[in-house]
């Protein structure tokens, strides 16, 4: 499916969540910003995790040999 | 941008709530109640201005006393409770403010009833058991007298035909032999005999110091007694043997009477008479059964007492667990020179100033005192106690980071992204969305009954388990999410996501097992392809993907470290810090580890042979040298050497710079200066005494460059050990899943091949037990511990202080945990 639309994917996800926080608990301008920081850096955590290992097979060196009895 | 960022809001949790410090001058009517309402409010940490004093010194040490003595008569009163065996049913608190003198009186009452009666069941009970004895002894004993009976009338006819062989004259002067055996008509052999009853193990040894004794002129005869009895010594159940002792002589008695003495042994007289016998015990019987019922009405009376006690036991010991508590922090405050008022100082947050105001007024009126109670703000030297405001769900993440070090005042809170990290980290390591589903559920039940566990009384396991059920929870979401990555299901892969990218060469799938599949497609949308699992080349493939991750991580987790240290710097407006430190250090570090970083995410990308480890270190041993086939883009060579210079520059950069200006700035701000800082009248001059000194310190240039330069090279040397650190990630994911397999494979695969369905059941029961307690605990301690260690050592040790102390206000709700 593409990296970069895989990527914008994510972005959206993260900024749906985000609007959902907001939404769902609204406890002032500090209270808003920590919940706005949890989830991004959730969303980038697992953005991170998706992309190395999308990267790490784009373009493999080795490939899958299978072994006796499959 | 600055701007914008300057004009935030404060995020929640990241810095500790600003403090002040407080000084209160409390009238004495009032200042009971005043401490009792700033204990429910639980905001103010109060100052121990008595500290050189010792307990016995201080002001309202009768009161503590007084205290401490209906705590214990209430802990008697709870044990005596206990050992009847009821249950505390406790009333739903009805605050009635019960006087703390008419309870101190009420509980002296009560302490008195209770022992007297208990000592009155226990002279009860002793006697019980006497007659309980005295009965079994007559029943036994009686038996051996009746044979024995039988012997000595044989013997007694016997002896009366040889003394009275013939028929003498009646005369006064009887024979002695005569005298000597008419004497006595009840012991009509000579013989005579002491019954009792001893404990069965002491038995053989009496037995036979009573032979030593009496030169085997003895006869014993012992029977069991048939009931166990009440050993009021031990307060247990013992075993009894009921003995008669035959003997002749006056001696001989006295010594067995004391052997019996001595060995616990208690005699009871029998009478030889068969009808005195039963005579007697029937009115054994008879007063056995009174007393067995004025025992029952002792016993149900006292747990009438106990029952109405128990009813307001917890009440009461709430009230004096508080009194005791007001009374301690009376004691640590200070008597001014009027002696009309009690001067006291702590610390307390700026948003509970208000509400402490109050707390304070409606003392002043509740104790219809005449004069206020001042309350205002004093500067001090000493730095404030942290105090972060969390609710049920970042609590467990504050304690996590508490336990390596309570932040200082107002630094940056890695609590704040230890939410999201940790349990990610722990997911990089746990990575199977089986196990995370299993772990999802029991994080699920341990919040679903939230309510009831949170008010029993947990094991310590269960204790920690639950107080960390929110981390655990984010834990397995994040499980479940890395297991779809890795394609994990209790190690089976699936095609959720389609297909797989690989395939045969050709149509027979001739050299699949040498040659080996080729990609066709686009790599596989999310997560590891499923074709690898169960390959030949699976662990190389894996293994490079997992080790290069990890350093991924590090150097983001590093990276992130670094501007927590830079946001500090501005937050402590210290541009030395941020100039002399925070540059360096991210040079360094990423001109080293950024760019390995780098060449991995290009050699994905482009899909290049070049071997990295030999571009890293032929970077730092012949820089000039052409690369060759390990080159990955144009001007790579140029490149690594800007960026090898730029990290030699940056060493020297963070290590000489910031201790000769810190010196240069010290001589600037004192110049001149030898008299003492001017201190305002307010301030109690013996509460400081080291703050003259602290100011005109001399400023001891060796130790500062001593520790600037532990500093840096402890980043330098740690840049390269925190980044090989982070391979556990990989490390810990390969034992997880390659445990996995192995218990997949070689179990379940195992004895599902059978045909018995016994051996199947066998196989998923064994399959079951080993994935619970190996995987699901051992593995999650593992990784928790593993990723704990990661953000203690690896995140924190690039900004974090963690030298202060924790704000422990004096708060009634805290005394409650405390002393459970």
């Amino acid at each position: 499916m593409g990296f970069v639309l895989t990527t914008l994917i994510f972005a959206a996800i993260g900024i749906i969540a985000s609007l959902c926080a907001r939404i769902c608990c609204n406890k002032g301008p500090s209270a808003n910003l920590f919940h706005l920081t949890l989830v991004i850096t959730a969303t980038i955590c697992c953005w991170l995790m998706w992309a190395i290992v999308y990267l790490a097979q784009m373009n493999p060196l080795i490939v899958p040999i299978l072994s006796e009895g499959e | 941008m600055m701007q914008w960022l300057k004009n935030l809001p404060e995020m929640d949790l990241m810095r500790s709530e600003k403090m002040t410090f407080v000084q209160l001058i409390i009238p004495v009517e009032s200042a009971h109640r005043a401490v009792s309402y700033l204990g429910e409010l639980g905001l103010l940490q109060f100052r121990d201005l008595n500290d050189d004093k010792s307990p016995f010194q201080r002001t309202f040490v009768n009161q503590v006393k007084r205290c401490a003595e209906m705590s214990r008569k209430l802990r008697f009163l709870k044990d005596q409770i206990n050992k009847a065996g009821l249950l505390s049913s406790a009333l739903p608190t009805l605050q009635s403010d019960v006087d703390l003198e008419a309870l101190e009186s009420q509980l002296a009452d009560h302490e008195h009833e209770l022992i007297e009666m208990n000592a009155n069941s226990e002279k009860l009970q002793q006697t019980y058991n006497e007659l309980l004895e005295f009965k079994m002894v007559l029943q036994k004993a009686g038996s051996f007298l009746i044979s024995g009976k039988s012997y000595e009338s044989a013997e007694g006819r016997e002896l009366d035909e040889n003394v009275y062989p013939s028929d003498y004259p009646e005369s006064d002067s009887t024979s002695l032999l005569e005298q000597a055996t008419q004497s006595g008509p009840s012991n009509s052999s000579g013989l005579r005999f002491i019954s009792g009853i001893i404990p069965k193990s002491k038995v053989l040894f009496f037995e036979r110091m009573l032979f030593r004794a009496t030169r085997g002129n003895l006869l014993f005869n012992q029977a069991p007694a048939d009931e166990l009895i009440m050993d009021h010594v031990s307060s247990e159940m013992v075993e009894k043997t009921i003995f008669v002792v035959f003997f002749s002589g006056e001696q001989a008695k006295t010594k067995i009477l004391k052997i019996c003495e001595a060995f616990g042994a208690n005699c009871y007289p029998v009478p030889e008479d068969l009808t005195k016998q039963t005579q007697i015990t029937q009115e054994v019987s008879l007063r056995l059964s009174e007393l067995e019922t004025t025992l029952d009405v002792g016993i149900r009376h006292r747990n009438a007492a106990l029952h109405s006690i128990g009813v307001h036991l917890s009440i009461w010991m709430n009230m004096v667990k508080r009194e005791k508590a007001v009374f301690d922090t009376l004691n640590m405050l200070n008597f001014d020179v009027t002696k009309k008022c009690l001067v006291g100082e702590g610390w307390c947050p700026i948003f509970a100033k208000p509400q402490i105001q109050e707390a304070l007024q409606r003392a002043t009126f509740d104790s219809n005192s005449q004069i206020g109670i001042i309350f205002h703000v004093m500067d001090s030297v000493e730095s404030p106690p942290t105090y972060f405001r969390t609710n049920t769900f970042t609590n467990a993440y504050q304690e996590i980071v508490d336990a390596y070090g309570v932040a200082k005042y107002q630094e940056a809170n890695p609590a704040v992204y230890t939410v999201i990290t940790f349990p990610f980290l722990f997911a990089v390591m746990f990575g199977d969305w089986g196990h995370g589903i299993c772990l999802l559920l029991g994080a699920l039940i341990l919040i679903a009954r939230e309510g009831k566990l949170s008010s029993q009384k947990l094991g310590s396991f269960m204790e920690m388990l639950f107080g960390g059920r929110y981390v655990l929870l984010l834990m397995s979401l994040f499980s479940i999410y890395c297991g779809l990555i890795y394609n994990e299901f209790f190690s089976v892969p699936y095609h959720i996501f389609g297909d797989s990218a690989y395939r045969c060469r050709d149509d027979s799938c001739s050299d699949a097992h040498t040659v080996g599949l080729i990609k066709y497609r686009d790599a596989y949308p999310f997560g590891v392809d499923p074709s690898w699992r169960g390959s030949r080349s699976e662990l190389p493939f894996l293994n490079s993907l997992k080790m290069k991750m990890s350093i991924l991580f590090g150097v983001a987790q590093m990276n992130l470290g670094i501007m927590l240290s830079y946001f500090n710097s501005i937050f402590f407006n210290n541009s030395l810090d941020i100039r002399y430190q925070f540059i360096p250090q991210m040079i360094f570090l990423n001109s080293l580890f950024g760019y390995l970083s780098l060449l991995i995410i290009i050699k994905w990308c482009t899909g290049s042979q070049a071997d990295l480890y030999h571009v890293m270190i032929y970077m730092f041993l012949s820089p000039f040298d052409d690369l060759g086939e390990n080159e990955l883009f144009w001007g790579q060579r140029p490149l690594q050497i800007v960026l090898l210079l730029s990290a030699l520059v940056a060493v020297p950069w963070m290590l000489f710079p910031k201790p000769f200006i810190l010196r240069k700035l010290h001589a600037e701000r004192f110049q001149g200066r030898t008299y003492g800082v001017l201190r305002s009248s307010e301030m109690d001059i013996d509460s400081e005494p080291g703050s003259a000194r602290h100011h005109e310190e001399e400023f001891n240039f060796s130790e500062v460059f001593v520790h600037q330069m532990i500093h840096s090279i402890e980043f330098v040397l740690g840049s390269v050990s925190n980044t090989a650190s982070y391979l556990r990630l990989w490390a810990l994911s390969l034992a997880h899943s390659e445990l996995s397999t192995v218990f997949y494979e070689k179990v379940l695969l195992l004895a599902w091949g059978y045909e018995n369905i016994l051996i199947r059941m066998v196989g998923l029961a064994v399959f079951a037990f080993a994935t619970a307690f190996i995987l699901l605990m051992m593995e999650t301690l593992s990784a928790f511990l593993h990723a704990l260690r990661l953000h203690w050592v690896e995140f924190q040790n690039k900004f974090y202080g963690g030298d202060g102390y924790k704000f422990k206000p004096f708060s009634f709700a805290a005394l409650a945990d405390d002393e459970d």
